[in-house]
């Protein structure tokens, strides 16, 4: 037994810096919950490394006034957006397709859906299939059908896929942003797709402030494996979920919807917005924010799309517009119900 | 190989239905062929054809080829004590081999796929029970499964949590927002999330035929005050949100179709007239197989029909005797034109 035996004044403050140092963790741990430290710092350091010297994301805008006019609107924005090359590659078309309620723009038009179809077959896509899994709407089909999307894709023979039933199996998530679980069941279209073009509309959304080509993947997660309306992204947390699909499924490119937007009580009962606007590019990220921007929503009114920019899941920073003007299509939307 | 009850004693008396629906025979015979010819070589069945054996599918399957196998119902193992199943809801008509053989053989693929904690999920390396636990509680009662086998299901089903939201500012903000009651409990779609209208209303119905236990009453009780707190303003259900932010939010008809066929067999008096005029108006607007079908058999429970509706089902079959090259979709379409 030693007795008497005093700690030397080095020995003490030793052992307070090293307490100081569990503390500091653990306190910053606790704070970054449910990332982690570690998940946190990685995040914060790839979006810094982004800002500041990532290669700029190229989003091409064109301005279109009327959905008769959209496909050669589309293939000059796809053109002068550096897209990825399509030939020989199965590529899901994933338009937003939550619900049809008569007289409301919720849908991705029909139009901008077999514009891109169009443009992918001619550009040498060796399958093409267009897909998506309402949340609220046990079935896919009855929304494609009522806003006319069927019929364009028959006369295409092109498939459409309900997402909610197409085989779901397990894959792994990417990037931590899933935090309960390591892996996502998803669709056999998904799984198997070497390119998804995630072709939203453009709206307000009352619970992530705007719904575009990022939101817009909500619709690949299967009702089947997490029922309607898929409460496993909700418990997650929405902007986690919006991150974590994207991080998880890409590669995915953004075609926006903007002809007819949705301002106010969106997704569902917002008012149709003569917009005009047409956006593409491969970093949905920078699509997301361009048209964020252009709907008159500041980087901080959109969680997920401001922490995707801080955690450099995207471009959001260096963004280089190509096509039609940015200033024309600039509006000022009305924002959703606050939550 | 399971234990069936089929040469029971116990057999119900048909149902007497006041219409019959105008199917006929080769419109029959072409559905169980499709099924037939579907049915993977694991004995289940996938929402599409060549996809992976999954729950609900194979469960719907079943339960479609045992109307033909069945003449009643089995006799109920003597600890579990069910009160005699939904005929209404499953139908009962002649013998038929082929059907016989495939049912059985999807009760063998249920069962091999049961959890160990007794649920089942989407397929069957699936590692976590959920909704479909309903599904398969409900084939395989009416299959005649071991009463091991029924009794660890209907224990997950009385087990499973969900989120319960009882701070009373929270429950004051959802029932402003939401138009929710969030202190019921009913069944979520997975275990730990909140209700919704479809798990519920499956669950309900996989839960009747135990009604009588004291364990499963109250959950039954408060399974119905649930789905009446999430009916819609005009009547009829959508997945569970009568409103969001104070905002109607309209019902749908495969919601409805499935909180009907709850209530018709645990509450018959809890269903209004509006609840059906929106059900009849749902299936009109969708027009989809699930709509039709699942409509048609909320309807049958109910003790109505709609020659219409039945009529547009049976236009949708494919020439290949199955709908939407679904052998889930057939399974239900057959059961409501059967």
């Amino acid at each position: 037994m030693i007795q008497g035996r005093r700690m030397s004044r080095r020995a003490f403050l030793r052992l307070a810096l090293l307490g100081g140092i569990a503390a500091g963790i653990g306190a910053s741990e606790w704070l970054t919950r449910p990332a982690g430290l570690a998940r946190y710092l990685h995040w914060a350091g790839r979006g810094q490394a982004l800002r500041l010297n990532g290669r700029p994301a190229v989003v091409a805008l064109g301005h279109c006034s009327s959905y008769a006019d959209v496909a050669d609107a589309l293939v000059e924005a796809w053109d002068l957006a550096d897209m990825p090359d399509v030939r020989g590659k199965r590529v899901l078309v994933k338009p937003n397709l939550i619900d049809f309620i008569e007289g409301y723009p919720i849908t991705t038009a029909p139009e901008v859906v077999a514009g891109v179809v169009d443009l992918l077959r001619r550009r040498g896509a060796a399958e093409i299939a267009v897909g998506d899994g309402p949340g609220f709407r046990r079935d896919a089909q009855p929304v494609a059908e009522a806003c006319g999307l069927m019929a364009l894709l028959a006369a295409r023979k092109v498939p459409f896929v309900d997402l909610n039933y197409d085989d779901p199996r397990p894959v792994a998530t990417r990037d931590g942003w899933f935090f309960d679980t390591k892996e996502l069941w998803l669709p056999r279209h998904v799984r198997e797709a070497d390119l998804i073009v995630s072709a939203p509309k453009l709206k307000t959304h009352h619970w992530a402030g705007v719904s575009l080509s990022l939101k817009n993947l909500f619709g690949i997660v299967p009702g089947a494996r997490y029922g309607w309306p898929k409460n496993l992204l909700h418990f997650n947390g929405i902007t986690p979920s919006i991150l974590g699909l994207y991080q998880t499924v890409r590669p995915v490119v953004a075609v926006v919807d903007g002809i007819v937007g949705m301002e106010g009580d969106g997704p569902l009962f917002g008012a149709e917005v003569s917009h005009g606007l047409v956006a593409v590019g491969r970093d949905a990220v920078a699509v997301d924010v361009t048209c964020a921007g252009l709907m008159g929503f500041a980087l901080s009114e959109v969680h997920h799309l401001a922490v995707a920019r801080w955690a450099g899941v995207g471009q959001a920073e260096r963004i280089e517009l190509r096509g039609a003007a940015a200033d024309p299509l600039r509006r000022s939307y009305q924002r959703p119900p606050a939550t | 190989m399971i234990h069936r009850f089929r040469a029971a004693a116990q057999v119900d008396e048909p149902v007497r239905l006041p219409y019959t629906f105008p199917m006929r025979s080769r419109t029959e015979v072409a559905a169980k062929a499709f099924l037939l010819h579907t049915q993977n070589a694991d004995g289940g069945w996938g929402y599409a054809v060549g996809h992976a054996s999954n729950v609900e599918a194979t469960a719907a399957a079943a339960l479609a080829l045992a109307g033909d196998v069945a003449t009643g119902v089995p006799s109920p193992p003597a600890l579990l004590a069910p009160a005699p199943l939904a005929p209404q809801l499953w139908g009962e008509r002649g013998a038929d081999r082929g059907a016989e053989q495939a049912a059985d053989r999807a009760a063998d693929w249920l069962v091999a796929a049961q959890r160990r904690d007794g649920g089942w999920g989407l397929v069957a390396d699936d590692p976590v029970s959920g909704w479909q636990t309903a599904w398969a509680v409900l084939a395989l009662a009416r299959l005649g499964a071991d009463e091991a086998v029924l009794r660890r299901g209907l224990a997950w089903l009385l087990a499973v949590q969900l989120v319960r939201i009882e701070k009373a500012e929270d429950v004051r903000w959802m029932k402003d927002i939401l138009g929710i009651d969030p202190t019921l409990r009913g069944w979520p779609w997975l275990p730990g999330q909140a209700g919704w209208v479809e798990p519920t209303a499956l669950a309900l119905l996989a839960l009747a035929p135990w009604a009588a236990r004291e364990d499963v009453r109250p959950r039954l009780d408060e399974g119905v005050r649930f789905l009446l707190d999430r009916r819609c303003g005009g009547g009829g259900w959508n997945v569970g949100n009568p409103m969001m932010f104070s905002r109607p939010l309209p019902a749908r008809a495969i919601p409805t179709a499935w909180a009907l066929l709850a209530l018709a067999r645990v509450a018959p008096d809890a269903v209004r007239e509006e609840d059906v005029a929106t059900l009849r108006r749902e299936m009109d607007g969708d027009r989809s197989t699930s709509a039709l079908a699942w409509g048609l058999l909320a309807l049958r429970s109910l003790g109505q029909d709609d020659r219409g509706a039945a009529d547009l089902l049976m236009a949708r079959q494919a020439a290949d005797g199955g709908w939407d090259n679904s052998p889930y979709h057939t399974a239900v379409a057959l059961r409501a034109l059967g």
